[in-house]
């Protein structure tokens, strides 16, 4: 076999305390119950076995798992890089030191903006408080920080000031992630799209940015792909290199492939994670080059694009084997592009936010946090 | 940046880690969401960036180890430091 996982996203919970319209979490929540302390582990020695090198820690919220500094013990026991994605809400410095104990090895806060008032607006709650206390404690604690802001029409002219908060809380990264279009955030494109205009003024900033941050804080951002002609590597192709576990156990080429249609997902609980990995059909139903048609199958970036987004395709155009929209030579591309042409007006009045909601019953098993 | 100086004590940046891929036994440096493998002369000057020695130390201890001259070394030792400085992997000790 070719294809080999470097990073496994290790979804614990759809529990979180924040309620961003940008999220990216599946609408329709899966049932079933969250995996425990002990499936997660076998989870990370299997991972480990296939050759990954990295897990994320995302949700929702990881810290409403009790036992999150088990997790990270059992991931870096099987020699994992360990990576804490969070809304730092929950983070107080005896459950950071506890944190730290376990070995784990970068935190990574989300922020929604630089500013209190717009900020808890975004996340639906009052949080920006809370997560500049908890920046500045694992900086105290010696932890790695990388600080993430998903960019979107009501934050991205103020990244200067964005910026200029990453490098107080002297974060080593700042990943500025333009909003991508699924789940929550697909339900909210029309208030969270950027214009044209907005972008251009984004790349600029970044660029002059990156330059006088050099050596003193990485800055990763990328030109969404609805800006662009072509379509995004998406997770450098389906089933090459990533592979996310979501909190009951289900394995998923991408974390919103559950937005495809009919295609059904093995559970770690049934399966091995190598043979979900090697031989079941969702994570070879897209790989390699053979299921494309055209303009795909016979175009000469099919191995540097691999066609772009499934999910994309699927939500957008109803068919997950189509182009996706984003690349110029999709049929559908000039519906997604009437869309973006009516989102230029910067003056125009924005639709609300439609919030995300949490899981009606929540899964958690352990409970203790609740 | 901190221009480097013959007494400049490169280390490991925080949240970085060397270790060898399980799968292929290359050397990597692992850092968040990232994986860089590393040839054999980068690992050599990598390994020897523990915080302790200065980068005239780490030049005369590859010096050595490759029977050159020091001096053959140098640009391309601090090319490559440099740049991994750039990337945030390599971080001068205080």
């Amino acid at each position: 076999m070719n294809f080999r996982p470097y990073l496994l996203l290790a979804e614990l919970t759809y529990g979180c305390p924040l309620h961003c319209p940008y999220c990216s979490n599946p609408v329709a929540y899966p049932e079933g119950q969250e995996l425990s302390a002990k499936e997660w582990g076998r989870v990370f020695e299997e991972a480990a076995q296939l050759g990954v090198l990295h897990v994320g820690f995302s949700g929702g919220e990881p810290l409403r798992r009790a036992d999150l500094s088990i997790l990270v013990e059992a991931a870096r026991a099987a020699g994992l890089y360990t990576n804490l994605i969070t809304s730092a809400l929950g983070l107080q410095r005896p459950r950071a030191e506890q944190l730290r104990e376990a070995g784990l090895d970068n935190i990574q806060i989300s922020f929604q903006a630089e500013e209190e008032i717009l900020a808890d607006e975004i996340a639906g709650t009052p949080a920006h408080t809370l997560k500049l206390q908890a920046a500045r404690m694992v900086r105290e604690l010696g932890f790695p920080l990388t600080v993430n802001v998903v960019l979107h029409r009501r934050n991205i002219d103020r990244l200067e000031r964005i910026i200029r908060l990453a490098e107080e809380l002297s974060a080593e990264r700042l990943e500025l992630a333009n909003a991508q279009y699924y789940g929550w955030a697909f339900q909210n494109r029309s208030a969270l799209l950027p214009s044209r205009g907005q972008i251009a003024r984004a790349v600029e900033m970044v660029t002059t940015q990156k330059k006088r941050l050099l050596g003193r804080m990485e800055i990763l951002f990328v030109t969404p792909d609805y800006y662009s002609d072509r379509p995004k590597p998406c997770m450098n192709g389906w089933g090459r290199r990533f592979l996310t576990v979501n909190p009951v156990g289900d394995v998923l080429p991408c974390p919103t492939a559950s937005a495809i249609k009919g295609l059904r997902f093995d559970n770690v609980r049934e399966k091995s994670l190598a043979w979900i990995w090697g031989q079941s059909e969702s994570f070879n139903r897209f790989r390699g080059t053979e299921w494309m048609p055209n303009p795909c199958r016979e175009c000469p970036m099919r191995e540097v694009d691999f066609g772009g987004c499934r999910c994309q395709a699927a939500l957008l155009t109803g068919d997950a084997n189509a182009t996706d929209p984003a690349c110029a030579l999709s049929p559908h591309r000039a519906k997604l592009t009437s869309f973006v042409e009516s989102m230029q007006d910067e003056a125009e009045r924005l639709p609300p936010f439609s919030y995300r909601q949490n899981p009606a019953q929540p899964l958690d098993v352990t409970g203790k946090l609740r | 940046m901190i221009p480097m100086d013959a007494q400049s004590r490169p280390v490991l940046a925080r949240g970085v880690r060397l270790r060898n891929d399980p799968i292929t036994g290359e050397p990597l440096l692992l850092y968040p969401e990232g994986v860089l493998p590393l040839d054999a002369i980068t690992h050599d000057v990598i390994s020897r960036c523990t915080g302790d020695q200065t980068l005239d130390s780490i030049l005369s201890s590859l010096a050595e180890e490759y029977e050159v001259e020091e001096a053959t070394l140098r640009v391309d030792v601090c090319e490559c430091l440099e740049q991994l400085r750039q990337q945030m992997l390599i971080a001068l000790s205080k």
